[in-house]
């Protein structure tokens, strides 16, 4: 079973005289438990890869599918749903909601992704504990490091056991140490629980913790 | 309520601070708003009171006169024997009805007001006061009933003596539902108020009572007849037309006012949301990438929306009871006092004005697009 295809899929970005093709028929298959480093300068498509993976974007071609469901086949609402079930998030910056404590944060991800309140509770407390965050369950994060922020992030991302998670520079952010750290987490956490991962990432030091690494350059993808 | 849409409510909550900043805002409005309609509702009660009285049927003015607020004809208070001999008649009465210069020595200081003054045939003739809070009505020339917010007001009570157009008068009667906030009542005998008017064998209204078995508007349209130089008017019309004309002029400015107030209400609403779907459009954008519907994050914004205004109303409330026991303290002449109807329907127009005031900011949250989570 696929977590993710992306079958010649193209996408334009932008309208007129501002329209990019931030997508050229790009083609790529990640199974479960599998860690691939999406690599590319800036304004490569990185981005844009990651949310048609998402269902964010509708790409102009190809065919794009999540846990063997093909996105275009869905309703908006049915993808909405699918993304909330599927996929998990780790933004560059943590993205945490600052009006809700950490296990809130987790909680909420595990809600969206339609556990009941009883398996969300379970599940995030097996996450925070796994990631040493029990003991900041309930703070703030305002109150983190920028290290157990991304860190929070990342139990976030697979509260709802998602089949695939999207990481988009999820080290931008921290330091060398608090960076790889992460990252190891988000991959150890991530192939443990069976999930499929991308990260998208300029960071070279990440390359140990990936099972596969992409290149994307102009919109092309490349294996490296 | 889910897991979910209590979790996103918290999350995209209101900071303490400008929640509590909007919401004195809005219940000052709702303060301004209430004591406004109080002191409306409050002129427009003395009114009514005094003219539906009981055995005040047919009010008897001269050719042209309709209310008793704003009228200055007089007419021959003989009319009432007149009168008297119509069949069908129980009892005419005249009064006269005049502003009257008042003046109180209290501890020792002189003031100086005026009321609405109001000779009838004392102490039993039609036209006295509606209703008796302490004491008696007047008897002879040298006594007077006066409105009890007055006599708070001045600081004078039973057994004191006024000063009535410069004649001495002792008070023996406080009279309730008397205050028509910009002037009160003054009740006195005849003989008193045509001393201090000159009006002496004049009358402004003669008040009739019509006997049991004979219809009031049948008995006006015969008296008119028989009195073309005389308007006759039954209670319900006399008091529809005084009303209008006790709130003509400044109910306008009233409404006005009180539309101003539900005005700022909505516009700090709407305000309100429009900041709080501003200051967490990264919140909503993460919502919305982790795969939230629209729906739960719009609910959540009614939900603050609706907190604070139930909030707001009620301190608006709270306050405007405060405001009420102060000035009954301090100031009686000016009454806030209001009841459960009041409140229901100034919920009712501000929670319609917030909807609507929330309306626009909230069409904008639709707009919010998700892949603003993913923008560093």
């Amino acid at each position: 079973m696929t977590a993710l295809s992306l079958v010649g899929v193209s996408k334009t970005r932008g309208a007129g005289a501002h329209a990019v093709r931030a997508l050229h028929e790009v083609s790529l298959a990640i199974e479960p438990g599998e860690i691939v480093l999406l690599e590319g300068p800036s304004g490569a498509g990185k981005t844009t890869l990651l949310a048609v993976a998402a269902g964010l974007l509708t790409p102009e071609a190809g065919d794009t599918r999540v846990d063997e469901v093909s996105l275009a086949s869905l309703s908006p609402a049915q993808r909405r749903r699918h993304r909330a079930q599927r996929i998990g998030f780790v933004f560059q910056r943590s993205n945490l909601l600052g009006g809700l404590t950490v296990r809130e944060n987790v909680l909420l991800a595990a809600a969206l992704g339609g556990l009941s309140r009883a398996a969300a509770a379970r599940e995030t407390d097996v996450l925070l504990t796994r990631l040493g965050l029990a003991p900041l369950a309930d703070r703030s994060p305002r109150a983190l490091s920028g290290g157990e922020e991304q860190r929070v992030a990342v139990a976030r991302a697979l509260a709802h056991s998602p089949a695939l998670v999207l990481a988009d520079e999820p080290t931008g952010s921290l330091d060398g140490a608090s960076g790889l750290a992460v990252a190891t987490a988000l991959a150890d956490t991530a192939r443990c629980r069976g999930a499929a991962v991308l990260i998208a990432t300029h960071d070279a030091r990440l390359g140990p913790i990936g099972t596969r690494r992409v290149r994307i350059t102009d919109g092309r993808l490349e294996a490296s | 309520m889910s897991a979910v849409a209590a979790l996103i409510t918290t999350a995209v909550r209101i900071g303490p601070r400008r929640f509590w900043i909007a919401v004195t805002g809005i219940a000052l409005s709702v303060l301004l708003v209430l004591t406004i309609a109080a002191a409306f509702r409050s002129a427009s009660l003395g009114v009514t009171a005094y003219i539906d009285q009981p055995g005040a049927d047919l009010w008897v003015a001269p050719a042209g006169t309709d209310n008793l607020v704003r009228s200055s004809a007089i007419l021959p208070a003989s009319y009432a024997d007149s009168l008297r001999a119509v069949a069908g008649v129980a009892a005419a009465d005249p009064i006269v009805r005049a502003f009257v210069s008042v003046s109180t020595r209290h501890d020792g200081a002189r003031r100086r007001f005026t009321m609405y003054g109001v000779g009838y045939r004392a102490p039993d003739g039609l036209g006295g006061p509606p209703a008796l809070a302490e004491g008696r009505p007047p008897v002879g020339r040298r006594e007077v009933a006066i409105d009890r917010s007055a006599a708070r007001q001045s600081g004078v009570g039973l057994g004191d003596t006024i000063w009535v157009s410069g004649r001495a008068a002792r008070i023996v009667g406080l009279t309730s539902g008397t205050n028509l906030v910009v002037t009160q009542f003054l009740f006195a005998n005849l003989s008193t108020t045509n001393a201090a008017t000159g009006y002496g064998g004049q009358a402004s209204f003669i008040i009739v009572r019509v006997a049991p078995e004979r219809d009031p508007r049948v008995l006006a349209r015969e008296i008119a007849a028989r009195f073309p130089d005389l308007t006759v008017l039954d209670r319900q019309s006399f008091l529809a037309n005084s009303r209008r004309e006790a709130g003509a002029g400044y109910l306008t400015l009233l409404a006005l006012v009180d539309a101003l107030g539900m005005g700022v209400s909505a516009v700090v609403v709407a305000l309100l949301v429009h900041g709080l779907i501003e200051d967490h459009r990264t919140e909503f954008a993460i919502l919305l990438a982790l795969g939230a519907a629209t729906a739960p994050l719009v609910r959540a914004v009614a939900w603050h929306g609706a907190r604070l205004i139930g909030v707001s109303a009620v301190l608006g409330v709270a306050l405007a009871f405060g405001l009420g026991a102060l000035l009954d303290r301090v100031h009686p002449v000016i009454p806030v006092s209001f009841g459960a109807r009041d409140v229901a329907l100034l919920l009712a127009v501000l929670g319609g004005t917030g909807v609507a005031a929330a309306v626009v900011p909230v069409l904008r949250l639709r707009k919010i697009d998700p892949l603003d989570a993913f923008r560093p």
